[in-house]
C-alpha cells in the first residue's frame, strides 16, 4: 500500500548522485546555468512542462536521463551559454514591449534570469507588480511611489523631539497667524502634559518612541548581521554602511505601518536579496532609487508570507506551522516511503529544517547566487510564490531521499539544517515535475499508472 | 559534512543541551566557538539549529546533541518543543547590555519551568562578551547572585576569544554526570541507538552521496 505510491523516477540514482560533486563548482553552477549543449535537450523540455505538457512515466524518464547528462557536462567550465544568451535576449525584447506580456514574462522567467544587464531588475519589479506591464506608465508611477516612500520616511523616521516641536509651531500657528510669523526669538516649546518624556500615558509619543528604541535597536543588531560574509552587506566601508542604512530605513518603516507584526528577525533575509538586485541595477537612476522600489517590492513579496511572521497565527490555518503540514502533505503525497522514514521512524519534526527554509524562503539553504535563481522561479510561477516554495522544498526532500532513508535522527537533521550544495536548475526542474506528477496522477486516479514499488530497490542494491 | 551515525557507538554518554536567551546576545557564536574552534560572524538564528560534539569529560567518552535557539520573542510559541528532554540548558545574556539580563529572571528562566520536561535539568548562566570590558554594565557579582536566586553554574566567557568556551560546556557535562537521574538518561539513549544501528546507518560514507 505504502509502496505503491512513489513513482519510480523518484528512486532514479540520479537524484542523490547530482549532489556529489557539486561542491567544487558551486558558485560557477550558480552564476552560470548549465551550458547549452546538453541542456537544449532538458530546456525544451522545460518548456514543455511550462506548456502545460503532461508527461507519461516513460517520457518522464527520458527526460531524466537527459538530465543526467546535462548534469555531468554541467562540472566543465563555461561561458555565458547560448541558452542563457537567448534567454537574455527574449527576457530583453519581452521587457522592452510596449505592453509587457506577463504570462510570456513569467514563462521565461522561471527558468531563471541571466545575472547580466540589470535585467533581474525590472523583471522582478514587474513580477512583483511594483512596475505595470504598460511601459509608458512607468516613469509616473515609479515617481509617485518615490515620493510616497520620501514622505513616508519623513513622518515615521521622525524623533519624538522633533514631532512635539513641529506639533507645537502648528498649534501656536493656528492661534496667532501674525504673531508666529513675526516672532525672531526662539520661544521655549511648552511641553503639554501627555507629550513629556517621563508621562505614562500609553498615548504619550514618547511612550511609543521608547518601545520603537527597542524594535529599532533589534533591526540595528540584525541588519549589521545580515550575509555577514558579503563586502555589500558587511562590514565597515561606506558602501555597505550605506546599505545597512537602507534595509534598516525599510524594515523600520515597514515596522511602524504594520504595528500588528512590526519587525521579526528573518525579514532583514527576506529584504536582502531585492535590495541587492535593484541596487546594482546598471542604470544609474535605477539603483539611486533602490530603497524605495526595494520597500515596495518587499511589502508586495511579503503579503505572500505575512502571516508566516505573526505570532498569533501560528496555531491558526494561515499560519506557520499550517504551511509546514502542507509541505509534510505535499511529501507524503510524492513520497510516502520517505516521508514515513522522516516523520514515524525517524521523528524529524518537519519544523526543525522547514521552519527556516519556509520564512526565510530559502535565503539560507543555499548561497547567494543560487537563492536569486531559485527566487527566480518563486517570483514568475503562475501558482504563485508559496505553492512554489513548498515544491522546491519537497524536491530538495526528494533529492536527497536516498540519504535520508539511510540516515538516522541526527544525521537526517544535520543534513536538513545544512543542505549540501546542488544545482539549482536541476532542483527547479524536479520541484517542476513534482506538480507534472502530481496533475497526471490526478488525471488517472481510477488506475494509478505507472507507479512502482521501489521499496525493494532502495536500501539494500543501492546504498 | 559526513553523516554522525556512522560514529555513534564511539561514545559512552549523551546528552541534550539546550541554549537560550535574548536575541544576539552570542548563543550561535558560543556554539560555533565550542564546535569549531573558530570566531565568525554569523547570521540570526531562524527556528533552530542543531549541532553534535564530541568530547572527553571526567574520562567519559560524551555526545553532546546542542539545540541553538532563536532569540526573538516571536519564535517562542515554538520553541517550546525543544526543551523536551533536555538534560541541560544555557541561559546566555550579553555583560554589555543589561536588558538581556533581566531578561533572564523575567522570562527565560519561566521558560523553562513551563517547559523543561526534565524536573532535574541542570541549568547554567553564562555572561558572554567579557572581551569588551570597557562597556560591560552587568558585574560578575549580579551574575553570580542570579545565578544562585536561580540555583544555576555560572561562568562568565567570551565567545570571541574563546576564554571559558570549553568549560561552559564540560562544566555543565560533569555536572549532569553527578544526578544519577540523568546519568541514567545518556546511558539509555546510548543504549537505545546501539540496539538501533542497522548495518545500513554505515553506509552513507562510502555511498557516493556525501559531500
Amino acid at each position: 500500500m505504502v509502496k505503491k505510491r512513489v513513482p519510480e523516477w523518484l528512486n532514479s540514482s540520479l537524484w542523490s548522485s547530482s549532489t556529489s560533486n557539486e561542491d567544487d563548482h558551486r558558485l560557477s553552477v550558480a552564476v552560470q546555468p548549465p551550458p547549452s549543449s546538453t541542456t537544449t535537450t532538458t530546456s525544451q523540455q522545460s518548456n514543455n512542462n511550462n506548456h502545460n505538457h503532461i508527461h507519461t512515466s516513460k517520457e518522464a524518464e527520458v527526460v531524466v536521463e537527459a538530465e543526467a547528462e546535462a548534469e555531468i557536462e554541467t562540472h566543465a567550465p563555461a561561458g555565458p551559454s547560448a541558452e542563457d544568451i537567448s534567454r537574455q535576449a527574449q527576457l530583453l525584447s519581452e521587457i522592452s514591449k510596449k505592453v509587457v506580456n506577463m504570462r510570456e514574462l513569467r514563462r521565461i522567467a522561471s527558468q531563471g534570469i541571466p545575472d547580466t544587464a540589470g535585467i533581474r531588475s525590472t523583471v522582478w519589479k514587474l513580477l512583483l507588480g511594483y512596475l505595470p506591464p504598460d511601459r509608458s506608465l512607468w516613469p509616473s508611477e515609479m515617481a509617485k511611489k518615490r515620493s510616497q516612500y520620501k514622505q513616508f520616511k519623513d513622518e515615521l523616521l521622525m524623533n519624538p523631539s522633533e514631532v512635539t516641536r513641529r506639533m507645537d509651531k502648528f498649534k501656536s500657528c493656528e492661534k496667532d497667524d501674525s504673531k508666529c510669523e513675526s516672532r525672531c526669538l526662539l520661544s521655549r516649546s511648552e511641553i503639554t502634559h501627555g507629550e513629556h518624556p517621563l508621562s505614562l500615558g500609553k498615548t504619550s509619543i514618547w511612550n511609543q518612541f521608547f518601545q520603537d528604541t527597542e524594535i529599532i535597536e533589534q533591526i540595528d543588531r540584525d541588519v549589521k548581521r545580515t550575509h555577514p560574509d558579503m563586502h555589500f552587506f558587511s562590514g565597515n566601508l561606506p558602501f555597505a554602511k550605506s546599505n545597512q542604512e537602507a534595509l534598516k530605513n525599510i524594515l523600520i518603516v515597514f515596522a511602524k505601518l504594520n504595528p500588528g507584526i512590526r519587525y521579526v528577525q528573518g525579514m532583514n533575509e527576506i529584504l536582502a536579496p531585492l535590495f541587492y538586485v535593484f541596487r546594482n541595477d546598471p542604470d544609474e537612476e535605477y539603483a539611486a532609487s533602490a530603497e524605495a522600489d526595494t520597500f515596495f517590492c518587499f511589502v508586495e513579496l511579503l503579503s505572500g508570507f505575512r502571516d508566516h511572521f505573526c505570532q498569533q497565527l501560528d496555531n491558526s490555518v494561515v499560519g506557520i506551522r499550517s504551511t509546514i503540514t502542507k509541505l509534510s502533505q505535499l511529501l507524503k503525497e510524492h513520497d510516502e516511503e520517505l516521508w514515513r522514514h522522516l516523520e514515524v521512524t525517524t521523528k524529524v519534526n518537519p519544523q526543525f529544517y522547514a521552519f527556516r527554509w519556509i520564512t526565510l524562503l530559502l535565503t539560507q539553504e543555499f548561497n547567494f547566487a543560487d537563492s536569486l535563481h531559485i527566487w527566480d522561479t518563486l517570483l514568475s510561477d503562475l501558482d504563485g510564490p508559496l505553492e512554489t516554495l513548498l515544491r522546491v522544498c519537497c524536491a530538495m526532500l526528494i533529492l536527497i531521499r536516498r540519504r535520508l532513508l539511510a540516515g538516522d535522527f541526527t544525521s537526517n537533521l544535520k543534513l536538513l539544517q545544512n543542505y549540501p550544495p546542488t544545482n539549482i536548475s536541476h532542483l527547479l526542474y524536479v520541484a517542476n515535475k513534482l506538480r507534472v506528477f502530481f496533475q497526471e496522477r490526478i488525471r488517472n486516479m481510477p488506475d494509478e499508472p505507472k507507479l512502482c514499488n521501489l521499496y525493494q530497490q532502495d536500501g539494500q542494491s543501492q546504498i | 559534512m559526513g553523516s554522525s551515525s556512522g560514529q555513534s557507538s564511539n561514545y559512552d554518554l549523551s546528552f541534550k543541551i539546550l541554549l537560550i536567551g535574548d536575541s544576539a546576545v552570542g548563543k550561535s557564536s558560543l556554539l560555533v566557538s565550542f564546535i569549531s574552534n573558530s570566531v565568525e560572524d554569523l547570521s540570526p538564528t531562524i527556528g533552530v539549529d542543531f549541532k553534535i560534539k564530541q568530547l572527553t569529560v571526567g574520562g567519559k567518552k560524551l555526545k553532546l546533541t546542542i539545540w541553538d535557539t532563536a532569540g526573538q520573542e516571536r519564535f517562542r510559541t515554538l520553541t517550546s518543543s525543544y526543551y523536551r528532554g533536555a538534560q541541560g540548558i544555557i541561559l546566555v545574556y550579553d555583560v554589555t547590555r543589561r536588558d538581556t539580563f533581566t531578561n533572564l529572571s523575567d522570562v527565560w528562566a519561566k521558560e523553562v519551568e513551563l517547559y523543561s520536561t526534565n524536573q532535574h535539568c541542570v541549568k547554567m548562566l553564562v555572561g558572554n562578551k567579557v572581551d569588551i570590558d570597557s562597556e560591560r554594565v552587568v558585574s560578575r557579582e549580579e551574575g553570580i547572585a542570579l545565578a544562585k536566586e536561580l540555583g544555576c553554574l555560572f561562568l562568565e566567557c567570551s565567545a570571541k576569544t574563546r576564554e571559558n568556551v570549553e568549560q561552559c560546556f564540560e562544566e555543565l557535562a560533569l555536572k549532569i554526570m553527578e544526578v544519577p537521574s540523568l546519568l541514567e538518561e545518556g546511558s539509555t539513549l546510548v543504549k537505545r541507538n546501539i540496539l538501533k544501528q542497522k548495518p545500513e546507518y554505515q553506509a552513507p560514507s562510502n555511498g557516493g552521496c556525501c559531500s
